[in-house]
């Protein structure tokens, strides 16, 4: 049979395309709520990274256009010029040979001197001997001729003539005579033979003694490493460090370091106001003008200096307020830096501490030979301090800029922030991506007659799986559009703001950043394409007849499972929970990731605030008062006649390891303490804090090795017990131990500690004192950094969770939407359908939360102890029972909402439903 | 009507069961007929006779266990999965007892997407016209009834212009007067444009309409019939 004319169309464009559109938006709510998530989202990591690479650049450019130091080191006392510019050379000394000569020329003079000394007793006495001899020879002489003459004198009167006749003649000719005998004795070959035996003997002692004390030194500071001179440019960089007084705010305490104007490096970028331009005016910080609510214009004390605040500026080497670079996190609340002119500067009564800024002449290529830059210098720096004519100048501190907290803490976290957030996003998408492939599967159990009669006419497994997967990938790519116009525009600034609350950083432009589009979009895009690859295109390889048969299980369950006699509605429950499994599994990754989430939003303020309120309670006593010197001007120790006062002593060692150098604070405790009681310790043995035991999972019985900090000097000890104090990283000792150990006095100690304040002792013996709003400061920074977000960031985590239980249960309902049609033609009351088809759901939430309750704690503890690892000190993750019903509720508010939406659902599936063809 | 009108479908010695041991149970057991192109003929059989079976292998989304089907030359059993899926989207147009329509598209969407699948596609709204559908082509197939949805679905099998028109049972979920209505369509989508039409059906009314009859029971083929007094759609009562 021959066809009839026909007349042919256009093919026309793939209509599965344009369904993929009516399907957004015939399920416009699903696809909003992932789309506002996603959107949301991208946008504040498109935000974190616009701002974190913009920052990073400006603070990158600040290096160079504000002369940021290379390091600086602090000195004892001024330095000679001849010092710094030994220093300069970057050349290590020749220790043995200047301590040699120097040993030489002091042996010389003193035995020199004792040779002239032994040389002029020796003649005097000669000559006095002589003279004695040569007197009584010319008194007897005479009592003779007077004899002869008939006078014969007594011995009494002999004795008095010849010690008249001596008095004499000492006085007339023993000086020139000794003189005399002087010269010719010192021009003896006897004399310089002396000489030469004793500087012999000498130089052989100094030779033995040095030769011993370099080999130790020389293994200490390793220096007999050979290195080429690391040439260096040293600037003065004296500061103060004193009390910050506001006058308009009485309750306010901190403290200020204080620079004098600075013209070569470390330089600075005001951000409101101008430079001081007379004494009587400062510049400080910005971010801690902002803390302590200091504008221009106001007057602050530094100590008993008042100045007038002319500006707020970014200081080159201050991105974080770091007091100590040993300090657990910088403080910008309580400190504070400023700088003023040189006549301001010497206003300020307090002792300057002699600080020196240092810039390699050749800089280094990279981190590492910067790294190993720093150490030759260092080598450099202990052996000209050693060798300076300036006597008993010692490096009080010495911090390259790689490991200048102040300097690499904000660069460093800046940078963490980025990948944290990164990470939070690639989650966020991988639970959507799973929520879309359970949908999808749902939807190819509905439409699977549909997809049967396509694959038998012809469509392919690829053209399906485009069209199952371009809803999907279609919302990823508006969601990351709209996102990253919003981390460019709003976000970046929300960003900018959090990082402008917290570090001290100069003026960023927001620049173009692949990056953040890469991963916000390109990899959200391909995680949303692998995991909904993976879970439809299994399915989508069944034949077309099992499609048309409905015949989706690749297993299928031979027989249903056996049930106990329970009431009908208990059967039907655990029925609906059987057939709804791989939702309920969603539904519990769901639930535990909101839970991680709101672990995070939630344990980060109840641990600092945890902190802030136990620290006091941890504290072994209320004040530590370290002495920069336990002798006063006379001499006298220097003491207080505060009752509760104990000595104690300490030191700071290192914790060396790949990851960070932990500063460990090393306490020697005086026997029968009233504030550290610790046991009888066995020799070679110490306490440690559990802040270390937890930190480093240290035990009884273990050993631990600590270094000196700027010496290849290594102590190691077997742990007595764990002690219980959090408040740091601490090793405790006997005092008499420390003092042995540390090759100390027995009598030596660093300071006191006492319940009561110790305010008795003049400041300037103080070198450094530890309250206990020190112990808190970490809280304090981490709580106003971070406190005020974390509260926004748990509603976020209410909204998340009622996103996902409302993806994940509408699922669930419209899976069995056609049961549950039938069910109401059957006569069910919708009270009755909704406790069938919620209950199940409710249980899975509930008992999910427990479980997820339980992991997201472990997970965040774990996180939280990464965290803590790579800072100094340490405090765990605190999550008290408050906390976890704070983060129950939290979820179960959320799902509350969801289950009248749910309901409402329910009510709303039309009884026809059930009648109609399956389709 | 030329040996190779006649020998357009071959099949022979088509073997096929289900289960294995004691459950296996033979749905097909060695068929042979031929089909000539552009014939209407009419798979007829009680329930479990086997004819949806030997449809779903005709039409390359089932397998046989023995035997050979020759379509236009070509040799189902040598066909890849890849290739089976091409010779459905160039040769075959499929209609079953259920529409299997796409809710949310209308109807000429639901119809373009047979066009999709073929180069040369007919004009779809004057295949509206033909289907009666015209006036509703920018309905939801909800708000269209029975019949209407399977002429949605037919219009979906032919619009490619498809070698073969496979029906499953196209009238089992209609009324009498609408089955007739479809019966009538199917007859003149055969005289129009000329496909080969193999329909499946347990009603013995509408093998008068066939060219070609073929009886099945138990999965043998118990009537091989050309049919010389075919009546029209519009003649047959059941």
């Amino acid at each position: 049979m021959e066809k009839e004319r026909i007349s042919s169309g256009r093919r026309p464009g793939n209509p599965l395309r344009r369904r993929v559109w009516k399907d957004m938006i015939r399920d416009w709510k699903r696809y909003l709520m992932i789309c506002i998530m996603l959107v949301v989202t991208i946008g504040f990591v498109s935000g974190m990274y616009v701002t974190n690479n913009s920052m990073l650049h400006s603070l990158d450019s600040s290096i160079k256009a504000l002369r940021r130091e290379n390091g600086h080191f602090r000195l004892s006392e001024k330095a000679d010029e001849d010092t710094v510019k030994a220093i300069e050379t970057g050349v290590t000394a020749d220790v043995p040979e200047v301590f040699r000569e120097r040993a030489y020329n002091e042996a010389e003079e003193e035995v020199r001197k004792a040779v002239d000394e032994a040389v002029e007793e020796n003649v005097r006495t000669q000559v006095e001997e002589a003279i004695r001899t040569q007197t009584e020879a010319a008194v007897d002489e005479q009592l003779q001729q007077a004899e002869k003459a008939g006078m014969k004198a007594t011995e009494a009167e002999r004795t008095e003539m010849i010690a008249a006749a001596f008095d004499t003649a000492m006085k007339e000719n023993y000086d020139k005579a000794v003189s005399d005998a002087l010269d010719e004795a010192m021009k003896s070959e006897d004399y310089v033979k002396a000489f030469d035996d004793a500087m012999k003997e000498a130089k052989k002692e100094i030779d033995k003694e040095i030769d011993e004390k370099y080999t130790e030194l020389s293994d200490r500071y390793g220096l007999d490493e050979k290195f080429d001179p690391v040439p260096v440019t040293v600037y003065e960089d004296f500061y103060k460090d004193t009390d910050e007084i506001l006058p308009a705010d009485s309750d306010y305490s901190g403290r200020i370091r204080i620079y004098s104007e600075r013209a070569d490096i470390d330089l600075f970028d005001i951000l409101k106001g101008r430079a001081p331009q007379n004494s009587s005016e400062i510049i400080i910080d910005r971010m801690h003008a902002d803390n302590a609510k200091i504008s221009i214009g106001d007057t602050i004390k530094a100590g008993n200096a008042e100045f007038e605040v002319v500006g707020v500026a970014f200081f080159a080497d201050y991105s974080a307020l770091y007091e100590s670079n040993t300090d657990t996190m910088f403080d910008a609340l309580t400190f504070d830096v400023g700088m003023t002119t040189e006549e301001g500067f010497d206003r300020i009564d307090a002792n300057t501490s002699y600080n020196y800024a240092f810039t390699y002449n050749s800089p280094p290529a990279d981190k590492y030979e910067e790294k190993e830059m720093s150490e030759h210098f260092l080598k450099s720096l202990i052996t000209q301090t050693a060798v300076s004519d300036t006597e008993d100048l010692e490096i009080k501190d010495y911090v390259p800029a790689y490991a200048n907290q102040a300097l690499t803490f904000a660069e460093n976290d800046i940078g963490k922030d980025k990948a944290m957030a990164g990470v939070l996003l690639y989650i966020l998408t991988a639970v959507l991506a799973f929520i879309f492939a359970v949908n999808i599967s749902s939807t190819l159990e509905k439409e699977s007659a549909v997809i049967g009669t396509l694959r038998a006419s012809g469509y392919t497994r690829g053209e399906m799986l485009r069209y199952y997967m371009s809803a999907p990938l279609l919302l990823v790519v508006i969601a990351s559009v709209i996102g990253n116009i919003l981390g460019y525009t709003v976000f970046r600034n929300i960003v900018a703001d959090m990082y402008y609350n917290t570090y001290s950083l100069p003026k960023y432009v927001p620049l173009w950043t692949p990056e953040a589009f890469i991963r916000t979009t390109v990899i959200p895009f391909v995680l949303m394409l692998v995991i909904n690859f993976a879970v439809i295109t299994k399915t989508l390889k069944l034949s077309p007849l099992k499609f048309l048969r409905h015949d989706l299980k690749k297993s299928r369950r031979k027989k249903a499972v056996r049930l106990p006699k329970w009431g009908f509605f208990a059967r039907f429950r655990t029925r609906v929970f059987l057939q709804n499994i791989p939702n309920y599994i969603m539904l519990f990754v769901g639930v535990t990731f909101v839970m991680l989430l709101i672990s995070m939003a939630v344990g980060l303020p109840e641990t600092l605030s945890y902190y802030q309120s136990s620290m006091k309670d941890m504290m072994f006593a209320e004040d530590q008062v370290i002495l920069s010197t336990t002798e006063d001007e006379d001499g006298n120790t220097i003491t207080t006649p505060d009752e509760n006062a104990e000595r104690f002593s300490i030191t700071s060692l290192e914790r060396k390891s790949d990851m960070y150098n932990e500063d460990v604070s090393v306490y020697g405790i005086v026997s029968g303490s009233r504030y550290v009681k610790l046991g009888s310790c066995e020799e070679g043995s110490v306490y440690v804090s559990k802040a270390y035991a937890d930190k480093y999972g240290i035990r009884k019985g273990d050993t631990i090795t600590l270094s000196e900090k700027y010496e290849h000097k290594d102590y190691t000890w077997k742990v007595q017990d764990i002690y219980d104090y959090s408040g740091s990283v601490s090793v405790f000792m006997g005092i008499a131990q420390f003092n042995e150990v540390f090759d100390r006095d027995a009598d030596d100690f660093s300071g006191y500690m006492s319940d009561t304040m110790i305010t008795d002792i003049d400041k300037e013996y103080i070198a450094k004192e530890i309250t206990s709003q020190d112990m808190t400061k970490v809280a304090d920074q981490l709580d106003h950094s971070m406190g005020a977000y974390m509260t926004y960031f748990q509603y976020v985590c209410f909204i998340v969770a009622a996103i996902l239980l409302f993806l994940l249960t509408k699922i669930i309902i419209e899976k069995n939407e056609r049961s549950i049609s039938m069910a109401k033609i059957l006569g069910y009351e919708n009270g009755e359908i909704a406790s069938i088809y919620l209950f199940p759901t409710a249980l899975v939430v509930f008992f999910s939360e427990f479980l997820a309750m339980y992991l997201g704690y472990k997970i965040m503890a774990g996180f939280w102890k990464l965290i803590m690892m790579q800072m100094s000190g340490w405090f765990g993750f605190v999550l008290p029972a408050s906390g976890f019903v704070k983060e129950f509720l939290l979820v179960f508010a959320a799902y509350a909402v969801i289950t009248v939406l749910d309901f409402r659902r329910i009510r709303r599936i039309p009884k026809v439903l059930a009648l109609k063809n399956v389709e | 009507m030329s040996n190779e009108e006649k020998m357009f479908l071959s099949v022979s010695g088509l073997k096929k069961s289900f289960g294995s041991g004691e459950t296996r149970q033979e749905v097909l057991r060695g068929l042979d007929f031929t089909v000539a192109k552009g014939e209407f003929c009419v798979l007829l059989g009680p329930s479990g006779s086997g004819k949806s079976t030997l449809l779903n292998i005709l039409g390359g989304i089932d397998s046989a266990d023995e035997g050979e089907i020759v379509i236009n030359g070509d040799k189902l059993a040598e066909m890849n999965e890849k290739s089976l899926t091409r010779y459905r989207r160039k040769h075959l147009g499929y209609v079953f007892q259920m529409y299997n329509l796409i809710p949310n598209l209308n109807v000429k969407e639901n119809i373009e997407t047979g066009a999709y699948l073929s180069d040369n596609p007919l004009d779809i709204d004057e295949l509206l016209k033909i289907l009666g559908l015209y006036e509703h082509r920018h309905k939801l197939p909800n708000q269209l009834s029975g019949g209407q949805q399977q002429r949605v679905s037919i219009g979906r099998a032919i619009v490619k212009n498809p070698d073969i028109l496979l029906c499953d049972e196209p009238t089992g979920a209609l009324d009498y007067k609408t089955s007739k209505e479809i019966l009538r369509l199917i007859e003149e989508v055969n005289q129009k444009y000329g496909n080969t039409i193999i329909m499946v059906t347990h009603n013995e009314a509408i093998k008068q309409m066939a060219d070609h009859i073929i009886k099945l029971r138990d999965g043998m083929i118990r009537h091989d019939i050309i049919n010389t007094e075919k009546l029209s759609a519009a003649e047959i009562e059941w």
